[in-house]
């Protein structure tokens, strides 16, 4: 037992066993593909339900879809989402958001506030790259989050999809709220939907 | 359902047994089941019913089992009955209320999201308590909103027609300015006529309607009601002290609601005698000038011409600087000062001590001067007690009401409606005497309309015609028959023809007011305006405490001469001693043991006795230059009293006029110092109301820029002048006040005051009453000058600070015109909008004229609260003898086509 040990032990000196098996594993990689991503060269394939960016999306016909019903503030549990809604100086009687503002350096990427919007205004993006100089340009305001929403539409709507806010264009207008009209202008017909 | 409450003064309901879920119940009999149930405690839901207004039935919420009956029945319609077998609870009852509310739901639209009742709607709580998910058969009604109203908008989409508006707006205001009507298949809630809503804008229709149907046009779209800060406070334009909430975001005021809402809708209908909790329109739409762009943000301090932004430290330095200047060359008798009664108890409290411990002078005064005490002065005189007799649950449950000279309905709102209640429900007999048609004169079971400025000759026909009728109360004439005697001998030469033709009351109407006066066992005489603000003010209210006394009504419970107040705390500003012949507590500065007590808790001599100046005096000496400096609190002499009291040239001669204030005012634009001061939503403090109730009023944001609150800047200054005040915070003012005048914040019910008649009646009164009843010569100008000129408050407004709120004046803006009875417009041959030559004694200015029903004939009226034209420099100036009261409401005129 002991002379035998002791073989093993000068033959695996002798012949840098040790080494050899640490490096195993180093070797048999060089066979695999590399399992890492060379980021920021290499982009991952993010799934639909990523919960990334928050955006503000409008309709097809270009109409805001936020009614500054500031649900999404009351849902937020981080607090970080600010509404100041008023009525549309353009469009008598149509509740608007005037000012929207989401502190992404607060958000949790819970998505309460997509599910608790009723005309599904909101939508999150695959967006997840906020490095800046600037912290305060993490401030997203109105223009900024409708960008957003602009430039990832195929994303947010992929996401009010996959997380069953939505399922397709037509069903997207049950969602739309239209508001009465004044009685200044009696002449004007009903809205086409419900017509 | 019966109108009254089970139990008023005169009838006291039988007692009466019922069951109500196994438990004996004992209630009055003749009220309504569900005020029984909800008066054990079990809240059952409903959304058609409010305790201030009879019950409706319309939502079918209420619902409850009877035993006998296989349905269930509408507990708010059905009359609590003795031996009832009740049962409130179940499944049955559960789902049957569960199908009431999926009924109005499948008629309502799911918009919460965008209604501004959305987190404060019934019928959201009723869904989410009852379950309800699905919604078969809905439909959308696409009823467009109308939108005409310049306060409220309504979408009757939302309207579940639970008709509290209507209720609330004909039972409990009697204004009736809703209705339902059938349009487009649904019922729905529109103005009168389906016109433009054209009524008084209380908002009371929006405080109760439990869903969004009705909104705030001030307020829409803008917050969520959980977003906003609710501070309970009081209200700041007349004296009725109401409460209310506003609801404030960061900075920002945003709406006004009142302790009656939907929300609130348990109660009892005896309880609405202390207030039904509603708003006016100025309380409820008019809070904009609180954060408006007009406030002043900055010290400003006087640099040639111009009015310069100065820092606060600087500004107090130099203000400090000068006014100790003045008064080591000149004596503190070259500083005076003037404080508005808008302020709180505790800052008129501070102005006073500042003035007479820190100045050492006793020239000041407050804006109570301007008629409210001339009703403390008779009051005070006659029954030792200096304000108003009664209180609301009085005013509610008289039986009869003389208002004469007060347009109630426009100067104190809520005042009003305590009177219409007492019409209403305790079937009072009002009798309105005015020279104009007042909304009261509307409901009152006696208007009269007398020729305008002949009150007090009403009175002197008041009296006579108890005398003559012998309505007089032998157990209180017969205590004192030599001053009853005197009476006699001064009313002699009164007779009831001759003032029936001067005033235009007839001799019969005479009677009857003195009939109903005498005869109902609780009887009120209310006086406002019309006789405090006006000529022989405090002679007049003597009169009527006369016409009291002779008839047995003094000191007898729910009985009395009241008046009512303009401004927020008239009556704190004299209980706080803020007039220099009162010291706080009412007690007078010349009275030595007084003087004694107050110099020994402030360690100071006080200035002498007679050294006294009220606003008048005021003016005299800064015109003759004699005061060299004035310290203004809020007040604005320039814009208010008429050119004829040559204010600008009184202030002209001033070497150091500071003016507090947190607008621009006239007054201001002439001041070598401007001190920014908060408004009253921004500061901690107490209003005594027209009852004498002490009412809390409390921060509901910071102080705008860098304006201070006025206890502080009064602070400060007393500071600068060596007088080591150490108050941080209205808290501790109030502290001392409580200890000078034990019981004055009684926070809660007016304390009931008892008349104390007999001392003034055994001294002094024969020799008093000669002189009252002075037969004056008839002053028969009519044909030389045929109309007469009236300045007055309307509803919209009050003083000069709400039109600075934005929302008052779209509602009620600036005509510019002259209001007259278009009678006497077709009579002159007059259009709407020509312009007429107005002239009085004092001058004369040309003007458009617009037509207007409440106005008398032979009367024209002008809104006091504008001065665009300078319609008040017309007026003529009379200062009463004795209170030091300037009158300047009413002069003669010739109205001439220009």
């Amino acid at each position: 037992m002991r002379v035998a040990g002791l073989t093993k032990q000068i033959l695996q000196a002798a012949l840098f066993y040790e080494i050899w098996d640490a490096m195993k594993v180093t070797f048999k990689h060089m066979f695999h593909k590399p399992m890492t991503f060379q980021y920021p060269r290499e982009q991952r394939t993010l799934p639909d339900t990523h919960r990334g960016a928050l955006a503000l999306l409008r309709y097809d016909d270009h109409q805001e879809r936020c009614v500054g019903c500031d649900l999404c503030e009351a849902a937020c549990p981080s607090r970080c989402i600010k509404v100041i809604s008023s009525e549309d100086p353009e469009r008598p009687l149509q509740r608007f958001a005037s000012e929207f503002y989401i502190d992404i350096t607060k958000c949790v990427f819970c998505g309460y506030c997509v599910e608790a919007c009723p005309v599904n205004a909101l939508a999150m993006t695959k967006v997840y790259e906020f490095s800046t100089h600037d912290k305060r340009t993490l401030l997203f305001d109105k223009k900024r989050l409708y960008d957003i929403g602009e430039r990832h539409l195929d994303d947010a709507k992929k996401y009010l999809y996959a997380h069953n806010q939505e399922k397709n264009v037509e069903e997207s207008r049950e969602y739309r709220y239209y508001f009465p009209q004044s009685v200044l202008k009696p002449t004007q017909p009903p809205p086409k939907h419900l017509g | 359902m019966g109108l009254k409450p089970a139990t008023n003064p005169d009838v006291e309901a039988a007692t009466i047994e019922l069951s109500i879920d196994g438990k004996s119940v004992t209630a009055k009999s003749g009220v309504s089941l569900y005020d029984v149930i909800s008066s054990t405690g079990k809240i059952i839901p409903a959304m058609c019913y409010h305790y201030t207004f009879d019950p409706f039935g319309s939502c079918g919420m209420c619902l409850v089992m009877q035993e006998g009956k296989k349905a269930p029945v509408r507990s708010c319609t059905a009359k609590a009955a003795a031996g009832m077998i009740i049962k409130t609870d179940g499944d049955d009852l559960f789902q049957a209320r569960k199908k009431a509310v999926e009924k109005h739901l499948s008629v309502h639209p799911l918009d919460c999201p965008v209604c501004d009742a959305d987190g404060h709607c019934e019928l959201q709580d009723m869904a989410f308590q009852h379950g309800v998910t699905n919604l078969a058969n809905a439909k959308q009604k696409l009823i467009p909103e109308d939108t005409r109203s310049p306060v409220l908008d309504f979408n009757m989409n939302r309207c579940i027609a639970c008709a509290e508006c209507i209720n609330v707006c004909k039972d409990v205001l009697m204004i009736d300015a809703l209705q339902f009507m059938k349009k487009g298949g649904f019922n729905q809630v529109v103005p009168k006529g389906d016109l433009a809503l054209s009524c008084e804008f209380c908002g009371d229709c929006l405080a109760v309607c439990p869903v969004g149907a009705i909104t705030n046009k001030f307020s829409k779209y803008l917050y969520k009601p959980w977003q906003m800060k609710k501070t309970t406070t009081t209200c700041n334009y007349c004296g009725d002290g109401c409460q209310m909430y506003l609801e404030t975001k960061d900075a920002e005021v945003v709406r006004v609601t009142s302790p009656l809402s939907w929300k609130n809708k348990w109660g009892d209908r005896a309880e609405t005698a202390k207030g039904h909790g509603g708003l006016c329109v100025r309380g409820r739409f008019g809070f904009e000038y609180i954060d408006s762009d007009a406030r002043l943000k900055q010290p400003l301090l006087r640099q040639g011409n111009q009015l310069v932004e100065t820092p606060w430290l600087e500004t107090m330095h130099q203000v400090v600087d000068r006014f100790s200047e003045i008064r080591r060359k000149h004596g503190p008798d070259a500083i005076a000062g003037l404080i508005t009664a808008r302020c709180t108890n505790e800052e008129l409290y501070l102005f006073q001590k500042l003035m007479r411990t820190g100045f050492r002078t006793n020239q000041f005064d407050s804006s109570a001067r301007y008629g409210h005490l001339n009703f403390v002065h008779a009051s005070r005189h006659a029954l030792g007690i200096g304000r108003s007799l009664n209180d609301w649950e009085d005013l509610t449950k008289a039986k009869a009401i003389i208002l004469i000279g007060s347009n109630i309905t426009e100067t104190n709102p809520l005042t009003a409606v305590r009177i219409k209640e007492a019409i209403r429900v305790y079937s009072a007999q009002v009798v309105v005497i005015d020279s104009a048609v007042t909304n009261m004169a509307k409901l009152a079971s006696h208007p009269f309309l007398i020729a305008a400025g002949t009150e007090g000759l009403v009175i002197d026909g008041l009296v006579k015609a108890t005398l003559e009728l012998d309505l007089i109360d032998e157990k209180s004439v017969m205590k004192h028959p030599q001053a009853f005697e005197a009476l006699k001998a001064g009313v002699a030469h009164v007779s009831l023809e001759q003032v029936a033709t001067q005033t235009g009351m007839s001799v019969e109407s005479l009677k009857d007011t003195a009939r109903i006066f005498a005869e109902s066992p609780r009887s009120i005489i209310l006086c406002a305006e019309g006789i405090v603000r006006r000529p022989d003010g405090y002679r007049n209210v003597l009169k009527l405490i006369d016409l009291a006394w002779i008839t047995g009504k003094l000191g007898q419970p729910g009985c009395g001469v009241s008046t009512v107040t303009e401004e927020p705390n008239e009556q704190g500003a004299v209980d706080m001693g803020a007039a220099p012949e009162f010291l706080p507590g009412q007690a007078l500065f010349s009275d030595q043991t007084a003087r004694d007590r107050f110099a020994k808790a402030w360690d100071v001599t006080l200035p002498a006795a007679n050294s006294g100046a009220d606003l008048v005096e005021i003016l005299k000496r800064c015109r003759s230059g004699q005061i060299r400096a004035l310290y203004v609190v809020g007040e604005n002499p320039l814009a208010t009293l008429p050119a004829s009291m040559e204010v600008r040239a009184a202030l002209d001669r001033l070497e150091l006029l500071v003016v507090q204030d947190p607008f621009m005012t006239e007054t201001a634009l002439m001041a070598h110092a401007v001190l920014p001061a908060c408004t009253s939503a921004e500061k901690d403090g107490t209003f005594t109301n027209l009852e004498g109730r002490v009412l809390r009023v409390r921060e509901a944001i910071d102080p705008i820029g860098e304006s201070l609150p006025d206890w502080h800047i009064m602070t400060a200054l007393a500071n600068g002048l060596d007088c080591q005040w150490g108050y941080e915070s209205s808290n501790d003012i109030q502290s001392e006040i409580m200890k000078l005048l034990p019981g004055y914040y009684n926070l809660g019910q007016p304390r009931k005051v008892a008349p104390a008649i007999d001392h003034y009646l055994s001294n002094g009164y024969t020799r008093d009453v000669v002189e009252r009843y002075r037969a004056t010569a008839p002053s028969d100008f009519r044909n030389e000058r045929p109309f007469a000129l009236l300045m007055g408050q309307v509803l919209y407004h009050s003083g000069k600070m709400s039109t600075k709120a934005s929302g008052l004046i779209t509602i009620a803006p600036n005509t510019g015109r002259l209001r007259m009875n278009p009678q006497d417009m077709e009579q002159l041959a007059l259009k709407e909008g020509t312009t007429v030559r107005l002239t009085s004694d004092r001058g004369s200015m040309q003007l458009a004229v617009q037509p207007d029903q409440s106005i008398a004939p032979q009367t024209c009226f002008f809104p006091e609260h504008f001065n665009e034209p300078p319609v008040k420099d017309l007026m003529s100036v009379q200062v009463d003898p004795t209170t030091g009261v300037p009158t300047f409401k009413q002069t003669r005129v010739t109205i001439e086509k220009a």
